[in-house]
């Protein structure tokens, strides 16, 4: 780290999210404003001196000598974690790193693997792993008129409401997986802004030409599902299963195999339209 | 571990009651467990000073319908194969989900003793990353953080 520390920086920025203070400096100063872009939703400026991560980024001069292959490079304190000639591919590191590095550290909130939509003042939570085709139901769902939340997590607070978490889409749209992002916005849909009580939970595998069907799941069975899907059940078990606990009291569960997102996004709406209605009634 | 003559729970872990149903977190083995009904019902009465046959009374008790002594050995073992008891000196006899249900009437009362497990994931897991030999665009996306350039494979 020393060595780390005695390279030229020339930029810094400190960085508040979640309770969790992360820092990234530059070799160029330019680099900044790219680096601010990829920050956890609704991050803040830190102007803490220590931070409990540091991310040093440097960036590949123009040398011009043949055969030379420019380097950027990438650490987390001192461990080096991305090395690449294309600077792309070392920032979606960046940004991959201090999200997870957030949700594993966050000492206010629990981060749960999850597409989140909110629909009809309640939130819509799609646990599962990747290429489980949340991001597919999620977009599908903004098409109908859901708000968006996240692709990525489902942000709990104490009470087991859920918080935003909007950055923007990773949508995969070719089989190279090569992820293009979007923002709600540009899909024609809206962020949502506040937490959120959970009204439904919904486990889906995607199989070609499957029909949805789901199948209801307890309470019990439930939690262990969103617990399966936590961040950081293993640092914190106690402090996930208060909150899994507190979020599943007013959320119904189900498990299936969909096929073709439109109609299963129609389907899981409806199935919160109507715990809605029977709630009223 | 073995101790005493008779099923005891492990106090080691942390649990969680939804409604009848308890979620236990097994901190050893970073495990999750929701027991059902009745096999929460069993396991907490596992103190190592009841048997079966007193286990299966109290059961009978505290449902209000016939729990026989098949559906207490079906919950023992379900709670041993996910290691939520202390292993004793005199193993616990083996009965299968067959002659549980026959104890049980087509129309029981009680549901079979049933522990469904899943292991708790690391971060990295539980984050959206591509498992290995998965096909990548970038090194973010694979959880080895090593797309390989060639191939578009997570190494």
């Amino acid at each position: 780290m020393k060595k780390l520390d005695r390279l030229g920086w020339a930029a810094g920025i400190g960085v508040r999210a979640f309770g969790v203070h992360a820092g990234v400096r530059v070799n160029a100063a330019g680099m900044l404003p790219r680096i601010s872009g990829l920050m956890p939703p609704g991050w803040k400026n830190s102007g803490r001196a220590t931070v409990q991560r540091l991310y040093s980024l440097v960036v590949a001069g123009d040398s011009q000598r043949a055969g030379l292959r420019r380097m950027h490079i990438l650490y987390a304190d001192s461990e080096r974690i991305a090395r690449d000639t294309e600077l792309d591919q070392v920032l979606a590191t960046l940004e991959t790193d201090l999200h997870r590095y957030v949700a594993e550290s966050s000492p206010d909130m629990t981060f749960l693997h999850a597409g989140v939509v909110g629909w009809q003042g309640r939130a819509i939570l799609l646990p599962g792993r990747s290429l489980s085709g949340k991001t597919t139901l999620v977009q599908e769902m903004l098409r109908l008129g859901a708000t968006y939340y996240s692709d990525e997590f489902a942000v709990v607070d104490d009470s087991g409401n859920v918080h935003p978490f909007p950055r923007p889409l990773g949508i995969r749209e070719d089989a190279t997986y090569a992820q293009t992002k979007y923002s709600a916005e540009q899909l024609g849909a809206t962020s949502g802004l506040k937490p959120l009580p959970v009204g439904a939970v919904v486990m889906c595998k995607y199989r070609a030409g499957a029909r949805w069907k789901p199948t209801p799941l307890s309470h019990g069975r439930g939690a262990l599902e969103l617990m399966a899907n936590s961040i950081a059940v293993r640092n914190r078990p106690q402090h996930t299963l208060r909150r899994i606990h507190k979020l599943v009291s007013s959320a119904v569960f189900v498990k299936g195999t969909r096929g073709e997102a439109s109609e299963t996004a129609a389907s899981i709406l409806d199935l919160l339209n109507s715990a809605v209605r029977q709630e009223k009634a | 571990m073995k101790e005493g003559e008779y099923p005891r729970a492990r106090l080691d872990c942390l649990t969680r009651e939804f409604g009848d149903e308890l979620l236990v977190y097994d901190q050893q083995r970073n495990v999750g467990h929701c027991l059902n009904p009745t096999a929460a019902a069993a396991w907490k009465l596992c103190d190592g000073k009841k048997d079966t046959s007193e286990l299966a009374n109290i059961l009978t008790q505290q449902f209000s319908a016939p729990v026989d002594e098949p559906v207490v050995l079906l919950a023992l073992e379900e709670l041993s194969k996910a290691r939520l008891l202390i292993e004793v000196e005199k193993p616990v006899r083996r009965t299968s989900r067959r002659e549980a249900i026959r104890a049980i009437g087509i129309a029981g009362a009680i549901a079979l003793p049933l522990v469904t497990s899943l292991v708790a994931p690391t971060p990295a897991r539980a984050a959206s990353c591509l498992p290995k030999l998965s096909t990548c665009a970038t090194n973010a996306q694979c959880c080895s953080g090593n797309c390989n350039a060639s191939s578009h494979k997570c190494h």
